[in-house]
């Protein structure tokens, strides 16, 4: 182990750290992997008896085939977070409060494992619900998975970590020089603009122009987009960094470049090049802000099912039908739009994805284009770009707006930008929940209460020092998730696991970070409030938890995928 | 006109510091450290006045060891355009930074050179002042404003009595303080070009000078913690304490 140390008030870890923690934590990892695989071999044998999962099957035991994907998704968690200490003890930055998460997690997440994972709050999966046998479960418990079951996640370790979070350290995350640079940035820019978003949240406004304009200027909307086009060119490593830190001051400026992101990616997979040439420079600098039109009234999950039409009228394309759930929908300037272009092809073989340009609603007038109308959907949280429904009745498009301008690509267009949204969304889901427990800390430290700050009670301190814990842990798997999608593999599952893991630690978080601000945090005043509220929707956009969960398995379940 | 820029490397302002168990310093080891506050104003002030076309040019140094490169490349990010690490391991006080700064000074021969007033870890408030000394320069501490005027450089400074005007000829040394400006966030384009501004290193040893600290810490100790307030049930009460205890009336 490293000598470095982070330096804190308290005891020191005399006699927590476990011996050899790294290689414990191998040893413990290698044993988790054969538990999984243990694990998919006894859903195999049910969802998959001729060797492929049978659709009826994966139904029919879909408690267990979801449950998999937890189980898979706590292995891939813990794997990334000893990467993430191997890449710290290389560079010399393994401390001991970053030891100390990483024997926590194993703790926990190993005693998850053989005793029981909430995938919600009422619904806890047992290896006995995977069909794994008495012995296959005994089996996991190996010399270091019992230790670090025993040892790794006790309330002396929680107490030490509160010592750091005490003093404001919540270990290093691993960034390279230019990413901690980034995040140095945006962080300042996030703090500096919390406490005007909460009234944004209160007063449910659209997030002011200027600080579009702003975050435009530090390049947010062209992050990703290649230089050629204006953009930065930049990795989706250094997008997680950014939606992070601007997340953690507030979602919606973490979430004003989701919809740039994914229109430029579309653009940049499956534009024309007079297409990409037109539209990519002027995402890149804000100049236009895009929205994304996908969901229907009657078309959530199931997108190949959406039946709003594109008929082809000589030049252009007329749209009718509704949409619904569409952020930032009036003041925009496009929307990457799916519709139905042939009525004959019912599935997702009969979309396309359009360019549409409409003029820019007011406050007076959302909608002003012809054969185009809305109206707000009035929400608890994830304020500061609104929600729309919009019908449209003979809108018009032009024909050369069709993406790619070829017809029924649109689903596996918007497939190919799936990996991206759920990495950017885990990303937002890091931040939220950063800054729930970060608005926890705080209060604790402050509110006194029995003649002392609440901090000084275990089970507040051990709160909040498991959400420091389990927030590394989502940020280690997000940044993975990035980071196998800049080096050009795909990572479909790898995404749908942070976004799945993100999304309930975001929520938990919340949840108990209100939890200690006791009847305070229940009023609108603080901020905490909002972040419940905001937290609430990530376990369900860019791929409710259910259908992740789904993913997850059906694409762990494929032949020949380890 | 050629500014030089100094910035130092020093504790995040918002990380709790904490004194060593032996006293002899404060703990830095996987610290979270930035740039000085004070010094990223007078970086900002620089590249406004190449912003302004006051100046042509904008050089960052920093005196200290190799990782101080990533201060230097924070500088380069807001703007800057090239940078200088004097580079030494050993303890840097005053007096030895001023006596490098002057050695740079004469390398590059700027027309100004800006620096905090002070760095937050150390609070020593000396370094501009006896880089002016040591170069016979004029210098403007605690700025908080610069203009061009009729070729001089006219710097408002904050005084215990109000704001004082100078015009100064230059070659000078200017000190920024708190309300010179706001700093601006590095954009990510900025980012992503400062990787490719070059950062010389220059080793502190070869240039031959006496940087040997000449002040020894004693000790280093924690403020003492605050003590629990008491509610007085009277001003009376309130009066007594304040003669009494407090003595302060």
């Amino acid at each position: 182990m490293s000598q470095a140390r982070t330096t804190a008030s308290g005891a020191g870890s005399e006699g927590l750290l476990l011996d050899d923690l790294t290689a414990l934590c191998r040893e413990a990892l290698s044993a988790a992997e054969s538990f999984s695989e243990a694990a998919k071999a006894a859903l195999a044998a049910s969802v998959a008896p001729e060797g492929k999962p049978d659709a009826a099957l994966l139904e029919r035991e879909q408690f267990a085939a979801h449950g998999y994907a937890w189980f898979a998704t706590y292995v891939a968690a813990l794997r990334e977070m000893l990467n993430w200490a191997d890449r710290l003890e290389s560079e010399g930055r393994f401390g001991e409060l970053e030891a100390l998460m990483l024997q926590a997690a194993f703790g926990e997440y190993l005693n998850q494992l053989y005793g029981g994972i909430a995938l919600s709050q009422v619904e806890i999966l047992r290896p006995v619900d995977l069909g794994l046998s008495e012995a296959e479960t005994y089996a996991f418990l190996t010399p270091a998975v019992k230790k670090l079951c025993a040892s790794g996640h006790t309330a002396a370790v929680r107490a030490r970590i509160g010592d750091f979070l005490h003093d404001g350290h919540f270990g290093a995350p691993g960034l390279d020089e230019t990413e901690a640079m980034i995040a140095d940035e945006f962080r300042k820019f996030a703090d500096a603009h919390s406490e005007a978003a909460h009234e944004w949240h209160l007063k449910d406004d659209l997030i002011p122009l200027e600080v579009v304009q702003q975050l435009a200027d530090l390049g947010v909307f062209g992050l990703t987009v290649s230089e050629a086009y204006g953009g930065t060119g930049m990795g989706k490593t250094a997008m997680c960094v950014v939606t992070e830190e601007l997340s953690r001051g507030y979602i919606g400026l973490g979430s004003l470049g989701t919809r740039s992101e994914i229109a430029a990616e579309l653009i940049t997979l499956g534009g024309t090049q007079a297409q990409k040439d037109h539209w990519l420079p002027r995402i890149a600098s804000g100049e236009i802000l895009p929205t994304a039109v996908f969901t229907e009234p009657n078309t959530g999950s199931d997108l190949g099912s959406l039946r709003t039409r594109a008929q082809k009228d000589g030049e252009v394309y007329r749209f009718t039908g509704n949409k619904t759930w569409i952020t930032h929908a009036a003041r925009t300037d496009v929307m990457t739009l799916l519709a139905r272009t042939n009525p004959d092809e019912p599935g997702y073989r009969g979309l396309s994805m359009f360019l549409a340009e409409k003029p820019r609603g007011t406050d007076a007038e959302p909608f002003p284009a012809e054969g185009m109308s809305g109206g707000e959907i009035e929400v608890l949280g994830y304020r500061g770009m609104k929600e729309y429904e919009i019908a449209f009745d003979g809108f018009e498009v032009p024909a050369a707006n069709l993406l790619g301008e070829v017809e029924g690509e649109g689903f596996k267009q918007l497939m190919a930008t799936f990996e991206s949204a759920r990495i950017q969304t885990a990303a937002r889901a890091v931040g939220v929940a950063q800054n729930a427990m970060e608005l926890g800390l705080s209060y604790a430290r402050e509110r006194k209460q029995f003649g002392k700050a609440i901090l000084e009670f275990p089970r507040v301190s051990g709160k909040l020092t498991w959400m420091a814990v389990e927030t590394m842990v989502a940020r280690q798997l997000t940044l993975a998730a990035a980071r196998e999608k800049d080096s050009g593999r795909r990572c479909d599952i790898e995404a749908g696991m942070a976004k799945l893991l993100a999304a309930r630690v975001a929520w938990a978080n919340a949840d108990n970070a209100l939890q200690i601000h006791g009847g305070n945090g229940y009023a609108l005043e603080y901020k905490i409030s909002r972040v419940l509220c905001d937290a609430r929707i990530l376990n369900i956009f860019e791929g409710a938890a259910e259908i992740q969960a789904q993913v997850i398995t059906r694409g762990l379940m494929k032949p020949g995928r380890n | 006109m050629k500014v030089l820029v100094a910035v130092k490397r020093v504790i995040d302002a918002y990380v709790k510091v904490r004194v060593k168990s032996d006293g002899s310093g404060v703990e830095t080891a996987n610290v979270k450290m930035s740039m000085n506050p004070f010094c990223e104003i007078a970086v900002e002030e620089a590249v406004r006045l190449k912003e302004q076309g006051i100046a042509s040019e904008v050089v960052v140094v920093s005196c200290g060891p190799q990782v101080n490169q990533e201060t230097i490349r924070t500088a380069l990010a807001m703007g800057a355009d090239r940078g200088i690490l004097v580079q030494s391991d050993e303890e840097l006080q005053p007096l030895g930074i001023a006596k490098l700064l002057k050695s740079v000074v004469e390398k590059e021969q700027p027309d100004l050179v800006l620096l905090g007033k002070q760095a937050v870890d150390n609070d020593f408030n000396q370094t501009g002042q006896m880089l002016s000394a040591l170069l016979g320069w004029s210098q403007g501490t605690f700025a908080s404003k610069i203009e061009q005027q009729d070729g001089k450089l006219r710097v408002t400074r904050e005084i215990d009595g109000g704001l004082e005007t100078l015009d100064l000829a230059t070659p000078t040394i200017v000190t920024a303080d708190l309300r010179l400006n706001e700093p601006r966030y590095a954009s990510l384009p900025n980012i992503m070009k400062a990787k490719k501004k070059p950062i010389e290193t220059i080793e502190a040893e070869e240039l031959g000078l006496d940087i040997a600290p000449r002040l020894k810490v004693l000790n280093v100790s924690e403020p003492p913690a605050r003590q629990a307030g008491v509610r007085v049930e009277s001003i009376a009460d309130l009066v007594d304490k304040l003669k009494n205890e407090a003595k302060v009336i």
